[in-house]
């Protein structure tokens, strides 16, 4: 099965080893991104004030372009998916015909079909399937406790996004659950790292990553995993000086059960180097 | 909405009728848009019309008497009032027409209130549209026939669903008053939530010790039938004749051997969850809801016996020194015939574990306030110790959580459920008894407390020291054996965070969802929220718009015990008021059938939502049930051959009124 | 662009924001679930409050407006679906697009940079600069 698929900016340049390690083990597990050409950047956040048609150009365009090549969009970045899917909305609104045109005419590019947008790990639970996955698993991450963090972007606004319960999702501790790991209890699954909030309220963002990260202590979690590469950063990076658990990109570890080389898991990306904690639960063998 | 009036026999006195039209200024609400003069001058020319009076108030005495002297003087056989809605004074002029000799079904009312001057405010518009409407209801007043009231036997018996505190009181009331009532409790003993309380609010009133005079007097009230562990199955017949088919479940324990000694619950191995604990506890297969149970006769759980399920054990009937048990119990059907129904179903507690954020279901120190009052009561798991279900440790700190899915249209229900900010306030006072170095902050939105002693209530509480923290809790989890609960200040403007040892969620009341049930089964009117709509919100609070079914307690809404008590005696001084007439009448604008006609299709029968019009096999042609049709004409309407009519509201009169307009 | 003040201030904020704020009964679900809630001042309750007040010029010049990560926690388990965040950036859009900034790209580092992921930037420079 083949996806287009949009890596976004993040994930083409700073975490370029994250985006290559889910290429690779989405071909363990069957199915085959293939990168949408002279794709743009979807703009990084969604703009809620309600005459903003400007900043939803770069998404409209992006939509366009993948409807010409199918009728899937595939994100690995949970901002990305959720500003992709949220303009989507917007332009497929009833009633928002008037805005939709004029969105359409700044962009060259003409819509094929609606594209569906769906995450990663939409595609791992609805098209490939958990037991598919589990087959795939060549490494099982057994005795790994992990907390699946999923953050604010990929559960909210629940009308749009329509992933999984926003209070309590399952998804992503399903998808540990196939790869052999342990998904702990956590109460902090959806609530806010801070995000961009880093850039220039550094401390704010530290105190809530921190608290996100002593939740999922406290219940026993010795990793946490997530799904997209701000909430990556925040975790892995601002807990300076706190004896630290690692933090893993979701396919870091998709991509480590189903057999990939550990050179291409993308550790490089991670500040708190996970290889030695692999290596002490036996997992890197 | 039907006015059923009993009044003389007349003839039409003239070959071509006279009419006489009474327009009502309605103080401005008429007279302020419509030109009076105006209206009365052109209907005084139109035809048929013998005479024209306009009046200030015609609801009045002097208006009503001005249409009395006018029947007989200027001798008229038909009258039309051009005033407000019919809902609220058709039954006003047809009994001052019948007092006046006049067949009170030969009165019409011309709507120019809520219909013409109430929704423009363009004064020639009004005028006209006022006429146009006179002018089609003197078109239905020359074809109204004279009618006579349906007179309806009356089976002098009460059926009440549910003996909660509600159906109790009404089943008392109208037993006292001498007549035999029917009481079904669909668990094995009676008294609802109310026996599952430690103390009520504000008296502190313990709870069991006001309702058991009341549940001893049920039980053994000579005129009361109790059916517990029974559930209505279906209702057919309609107002002062109802057949009532009841289900009485297998209790496997023979109700006239067993003597209720308790040896049979001591022994029983099996287990299962206990609702009446609500969670707190667990029961044996063989149980009995509470030691003071009426009637003190315990049933087996199929489906945690042992014996029931795996055939081995029978230690309680091995044990039982009257061989009161019986394995082989099967449910069995009653019949009853009764001529009005009291629905009392009561109310549940909206789950909790729907709320995400709050952890309920996951977090076992986060309980409801059912669960709670489980705790405190003195006849509960606990002996009314406070103690926290994880490690029974007792709570050195609650935190309770108000309007726990109440006042919200995202979560939960979007109403106010009443009774929170009096029990809450209630627990924690008796909390602070019980623990008396524990800590109790209760979060809350508003602090409602509207009836008699409840704001001093609320203020012997603050006096306790119990602290009121402004602010709804955003989310509630974990973090060791400690709940953390987030919260807010907002009358000092902050987020606040609390850890407590426990946590009491005081979530919304809802519909019993088998009184919602029975309601849909019953074809009785309930809400969008699942409670039962009463006939009018002000002015019918007791009674339903389905002739003889009447409504008391929470099944209608939430309420606290004094209004749940109140509105039971309402409901059965309702069923005594039909108990006491000699005959009861139905309205007779109904359906009729042109035998001639009529083939038999069935149209009509699937169209009828009352039950009213059945197609008689033997003769192949339609019946209406004159005592169940409300003359709504649905059926007239889905009559393919033209063969049902209306009275009063033929399709003759209907054309003729449309072409007059 | 001048920013508006008093009745029509409040009306553009309502509009940019698609929220009505008397829907709001100022129960503090948002505050109490605000990640950031310790932080903001004011905090969302009290931001709604002041608009609630026809205090929106008030509102406008507090830091509390530039804290706010979009989480939408807020709207979420508001009871009354209003929805903060969006009041939040309406109130920003205001005061950047009179091209007034609050963070400047050019206090940010080379080290900075180099190690924070891009997409925080271009959200960070699309809510709080001009």
């Amino acid at each position: 099965m083949k996806y287009v698929y949009y890596p976004g900016c993040t994930l083409y340049t700073k975490a370029r080893s994250l985006d290559a390690c889910a290429r690779k083990a989405a071909e363990r597990v069957g199915f085959e991104l293939v990168e949408m050409p002279s794709w743009n950047c979807c703009g990084a956040i969604y703009n809620t004030a309600s005459d903003d048609l400007a900043a939803q150009v770069g998404s409209v365009r992006n939509l366009a372009k993948a409807s010409q090549l199918g009728d899937k969009l595939v994100t690995l970045c949970a901002a990305c998916h959720n500003v992709l899917k949220r303009v989507d909305d917007r332009l497929n609104q009833p009633g928002n015909e008037v805005e939709r045109n004029r969105l359409i005419t700044f962009v060259d590019e003409k819509f094929e079909r609606r594209v569906q947008v769906m995450h990663y790990l939409e595609v791992l639970k609805n098209d490939v399937g958990f037991d598919k996955v589990k087959e795939k698993v060549t490494r099982p991450l057994a005795g790994l406790k992990v907390a699946s963090y999923y953050g604010c972007l990929m559960v909210r606004p629940k009308e749009v996004l329509q992933f999984d319960d926003p209070e309590n999702p399952q998804v992503m501790d399903e998808l540990m659950r196939a790869l052999g790991a342990e998904p702990t209890k956590f109460d902090f699954k959806t609530e806010c790292c801070g995000g961009y909030l880093v850039v220039n309220r550094r401390d704010v963002a530290k105190t809530a990553s921190k608290r996100i990260l002593d939740n999922a202590r406290a219940w026993g979690a010795e990793a946490i995993v997530t799904t997209c590469p701000l909430c990556q950063y925040n975790l892995d990076k601002l807990r300076a000086g706190d004896s630290s658990i690692p933090v893993f990109y979701f396919t870091q570890l998709l991509g480590l059960a189903t057999g990939l080389a550990p050179e291409e898991l993308g550790f490089d990306c991670n500040s708190f180097d996970p290889v030695p904690f692999l290596e002490s639960k036996g997992l890197l063998s | 909405m039907k006015s059923e009036v009993q009044g003389p026999k007349s003839e039409t006195r003239n070959p071509k009728p006279r009419v006489g039209v009474f327009v009502c200024h309605c103080g401005i609400n008429i007279a302020g848009t419509v030109k009076i003069p105006e209206l009365v001058e052109r209907v005084g020319k139109m035809p048929g019309v013998a005479v024209v009076k306009d009046y200030k108030y015609t609801c009045s005495d002097p208006g009503q008497q001005m249409i009395r002297d006018s029947v007989k003087n200027d001798q008229l056989d038909r009258v039309i009032v051009a005033c407000c809605s019919p809902t609220l004074h058709e039954t006003t002029f047809r009994n001052a027409c019948a007092e006046a000799g006049l067949n009170p079904y030969l009165c019409e009312i011309a709507n120019i209130r809520e219909q013409c001057s109430w929704v423009t405010e363009d004064k020639d518009k009004a005028t006209d549209k006022a006429s146009g409407i006179i002018r089609t209801v003197l078109a239905q007043a020359e074809n109204d026939q004279p009618l006579e009231s349906i007179v309806v036997p009356i089976n002098k018996r009460a059926l009440v669903i549910g003996a909660g505190i509600a159906g109790i009181q009404a089943a008392l009331d109208i037993a006292n008053a001498g007549y035999e009532v029917v009481l079904v409790e669909k668990e094995p003993s009676i008294g609802g939530h109310m026996a599952q309380l430690s103390e009520t609010f504000p008296t502190l009133d313990c709870s069991q010790c006001i309702l058991t005079p009341r549940t001893v007097e049920t039980g053994r009230h000579p005129k009361i039938k109790l059916l517990t562990y029974s559930e209505v199955e279906s209702v057919s017949g309609y107002v002062g004749n109802f057949r009532v088919r009841i289900r009485q479940k297998a209790r496997y324990v023979d109700f006239d051997a067993c003597t209720g000694c308790g040896l049979c619950m001591e022994k029983c191995p099996g287990r299962a969850e206990s609702s009446f604990e609500r969670g707190m506890a667990r029961r044996k297969a063989i149980y009995r809801l509470l030691p003071q149970a009426v009637p003190n006769r315990p049933v087996i759980d199929p489906k945690s016996c042992t014996y029931l399920t795996k055939g081995k054990c029978g230690v309680c009937a091995k044990i039982c020194p009257t061989q009161a048990i019986r394995y082989d119990d099967k449910d069995t059907f009653v019949e009853e015939e009764v001529g009005a129904i009291v629905m009392a179903t009561g109310y549940e507690l909206f789950d909790a574990t729907k709320l995400g954020a709050y952890g309920a279901g996951e977090v076992p120190d986060v309980i409801d306030g059912l669960a709670f009052e489980r705790l405190l009561s003195a006849s509960g798991p606990t002996s009314g110790e406070v103690k926290r279900p994880s490690d029974g440790k007792a709570p050195k700190r609650i935190v309770f959580v108000q309007c726990a899915g109440s006042r919200d249209s995202t979560q939960g229900m979007p109403y106010c459920s009443k009774i929170c900010c009096m029990y809450t306030a209630k627990q924690a006072i008796l909390y602070r008894h019980r623990v008396h170095d524990g800590e109790a902050v209760i979060c809350y939105i508003d602090v409602r407390t509207p009836g008699k002693g409840f704001e001093e209530f609320y203020k012997r509480a603050t006096d306790d020291g119990i602290q009121y923290l402004r602010g709804k809790v955003s989310k509630i989890f974990r973090q060791g054996d400690k709940v953390v609960v987030w919260a807010a200040d907002t009358l000092a403007g902050r987020k606040v965070e609390l850890e407590a040892d426990m946590v009491v969620l005081a979530t919304a009341v809802v519909a019993n969802p088998d009184g919602v049930a029975l309601a849909r089964k019953l074809k009785t009117q309930i809400d969008t929220h699942g409670f039962m709509t009463e006939a009018h919100p002000k002015l019918r609070p007791v009674e339903t718009l389905t002739a003889g079914f009447f409504l008391a307690g929470c099944g209608q809404g939430p309420k606290d015990i004094p209004e749940t008590v109140a509105q039971a005696s309402a409901a059965a001084a309702k069923v005594l008021a039909m108990f006491g007439s000699t005959r009861l009448t139905h309205s007779p604008t109904v359906a009729v059938v042109d035998e001639e006609i009529c083939v038999g299709c069935g149209n009509c029968e699937r169209t009828c939502t009352y039950d009213a019009v059945k197609v008689d096999e033997k003769r192949g042609i339609a019946v209406v049930n004159a005592a169940l049709c409300e003359g709504c004409g649905a059926c007239a309407m889905s009559c393919p051959s033209g063969a049902m009519n209306h009275k009063n509201f033929t399709k003759k009169a209907i054309c003729e009124m449309a072409d007059s307009f | 662009m001048q920013t508006p003040t008093g009745r029509a201030l409040l009306r553009q904020i309502e509009e940019l924001s698609g929220q009505v704020v008397s829907d709001c009964y100022q129960c503090g679900c948002c505050t109490a679930g605000c990640p950031i809630g310790e932080d903001m001042d004011p905090p969302p309750s009290k931001a709604i409050r002041l608009l609630q007040l026809n205090r929106p010029e008030e509102l406008l010049a507090s830091e509390g407006i530039w804290m706010c990560a979009s989480c939408l926690v807020c709207g979420t388990r508001c009871p009354r679906a209003v929805d903060y965040a969006r009041i939040a950036e309406a109130c920003r859009a205001l005061i950047l697009r009179s091209r007034v900034s609050k963070v400047d790209p050019d206090t940010v580092t080379d080290p900075e940079l180099e190690e924070i992921p891009q997409q925080a930037f271009i959200a960070s420079f699309r809510k709080f600069s001009v």
